[in-house]
């Protein structure tokens, strides 16, 4: 039903790890909401409130769906 | 099952018999050959003379009226064809950038699908296959792009998330017509929207946001629901009860047979206690039958329906004034026709020359 | 759908003059068959006329059509069709008709 619109340039889908240059991520925590750039390796806790649960923030990539 | 006594008065080629536990002569008797010596064959002329067509009522959202004298095929197709078969203009393709609400990508598509829109469908074309191209002919395009923040000027305290965030509620309104080609011209005296501007979509809070594109077509609803012009579009036939002049009701029983009925519909004379049907207010009957639920009343009364008198209420949803729905009907079914005709012309030509008719398998 | 696909089709079976034949019709459903098939047993020489929807996933429908005195059914059909259209043009000028004279009761509905 849904497929990747545009193939888009950086960040293979599927979980497959790229050997490209890895950029900073950007989390969410998943207490405050608070931004959080954390690097590989770097201990996973929020820089505001010490909370150690973060999210993933959602593609940016276009998706397409039928309205049915 | 044997057929029930009927009493005087009910006609069997006029009405449709309504008893305790069944029904009884449904199907209509007037064709050629079923009556000796009686033609029934097709009239325009006695047609049109006993065709009675009456608007009962209408509002801003539907129209209630009688159709007389057609056939229950003929009422039948405009009903199908008003719920399956009127074409309106809706979103079918949704691109989502972004959508951080709680409300998933899925889900959010298809709400915004059900949205009518005022769009005249006889601006736009069909598109013939969904693969094809989307023009500006074919195809509208709405954006619609709302982020949820937090009011700075809310009042203290309040909990009121409407206060306390800016664009807590993503509403129809929010759906931002983007003029493709030679659209703007066409329809800038009414810039498409949504029908009515308050449908909550999604809810968000602050930092979440929408961000999608919306392709709305022409469609059908035999294709799917959410194209179809109108909420209901439904018929019934008149009720008619039909009292026994051989055996009137007993004048100390007379209030109680006309609590077996709706309301207004059975007349007591306040002297003689005489039973009399208030004609007008038949078609307010409910048909609950329980008059034949009282040994007393057996024999006084038939219930029964007037086969060829259509009591029709079709309520608007969308783009269509409730007034517009059956002559839109109607000149959908003439396409049809004429579609079939043009076909079967084209046929008769054909088996008319040397060759032979195409006959085929299945 | 293929865009090649005929709207009619006359089934093998059908009689050389056609007086008795079944027709394919593509893409309708019961509300042109049981219309048609209504104003076909209007005529006085038909001698059998029905129809079918053989199966719901498959949008089309079979119209037999059976005539007295060797006529063709081919003709009885398109007489329908625009017996049909008129009965259509009829009711459409029926209801304008009763619209404009604005002899009906008047409401307000809350949307």
């Amino acid at each position: 039903m849904n497929q990747p619109g545009s193939s888009n340039t950086y960040g293979g889908g599927g979980g497959g790890f790229m050997p490209q240059p890895r950029q900073e991520m950007e989390y969410i925590c998943a207490d405050c909401g608070a931004k959080n750039e954390i690097k590989s390796r770097e201990p996973i806790r929020c820089r505001e409130c010490g909370h150690r649960i973060m999210y993933k923030k959602r593609t940016k990539r276009m998706v397409q769906f039928e309205a049915r | 099952m044997s057929n029930p006594t009927l009493i005087n008065g009910f006609d069997t080629r006029r009405h449709v018999g309504v008893h305790a536990e069944q029904v009884s002569h449904v199907s209509s008797t007037d064709y050629p050959g079923h009556y000796p010596g009686e033609d029934n064959s097709w009239d325009l002329d006695a047609f049109k003379k006993r065709l009675n067509l009456k608007v009962q009522r209408l509002s801003n959202r539907s129209v209630a009226f009688d159709l007389v004298g057609v056939d229950a095929s003929i009422a039948n197709a405009f009903r199908r064809i008003l719920i399956a078969e009127v074409p309106t203009v809706t979103v079918e393709r949704v691109y989502v950038w972004d959508n951080t609400s709680v409300v998933v990508d899925e889900v959010l598509a298809q709400r915004i699908g059900l949205i009518p829109l005022n769009v005249d469908p006889s601006f736009m074309d069909m598109k013939e296959s969904p693969s094809d191209q989307a023009t500006d002919r074919n195809t509208l395009v709405f954006r619609l792009r709302v982020a949820c923040t937090r009011n700075k000027n809310a009042p203290k305290g309040s909990t009121n998330p409407n206060e306390l965030y800016i664009n807590s509620d993503v509403l129809s309104s929010h759906l931002e017509w983007v003029p493709q080609g030679e659209q703007m011209t066409v329809m800038a005296s009414n810039p498409p929207a949504p029908t009515n501007p308050n449908i909550v979509l999604a809810k968000l809070r602050p930092g979440q946001e929408i961000d999608m594109e919306l392709h709305a077509i022409k469609g059908v609803g035999k294709d799917h629901a959410k194209f179809c012009p109108v909420a209901t579009a439904s018929y019934r036939l008149l009720p008619k009860i039909v009292l026994n002049p051989q055996k009137p009701v007993p004048p100390h029983l007379a209030e109680k047979f006309q609590k077996c009925f709706s309301p207004g519909v059975i007349r007591v004379d306040p002297r003689t206690k005489a039973i009399t049907v208030d004609e007008e207010k038949a078609r307010n009957e409910s048909m609950s039958r329980e008059v034949y639920r009282h040994p007393e009343f057996a024999g006084c009364v038939q219930l029964a329906r007037v086969r060829d008198h259509f009591l029709f209420n079709i309520e608007s949803e969308g783009f269509y004034p409730p007034e517009r729905l059956l002559p839109e009907a109607i000149a959908v079914m003439r396409g049809k026709i004429a579609n079939i005709r043009k076909v079967a012309e084209a046929l008769l030509h054909d088996s008319d020359g040397p060759g032979d008719v195409e006959m085929t398998d299945t | 759908m293929t865009e090649s696909m005929p709207k009619i089709k006359i089934m093998k079976g059908a009689t050389p003059d056609l007086s008795a034949a079944t027709y394919q019709i593509f893409d309708e459903s019961h509300t042109i068959g049981n219309a048609l098939r209504w104003m076909l047993m209007k005529n006085p020489k038909v001698e059998f006329c029905g129809y079918s929807v053989p199966h719901p996933s498959e949008n089309l429908i079979q119209l037999r059509i059976q005539m007295y005195d060797e006529l063709s059914s081919l003709t009885a059909l398109l007489d329908a069709l625009g017996n049909l259209d008129s009965l259509c043009e009829t009711v459409d000028d029926a209801y304008r008709t009763s619209l404009a004279s604005g002899d009906y009761e008047r409401w307000a509905e809350k949307s």
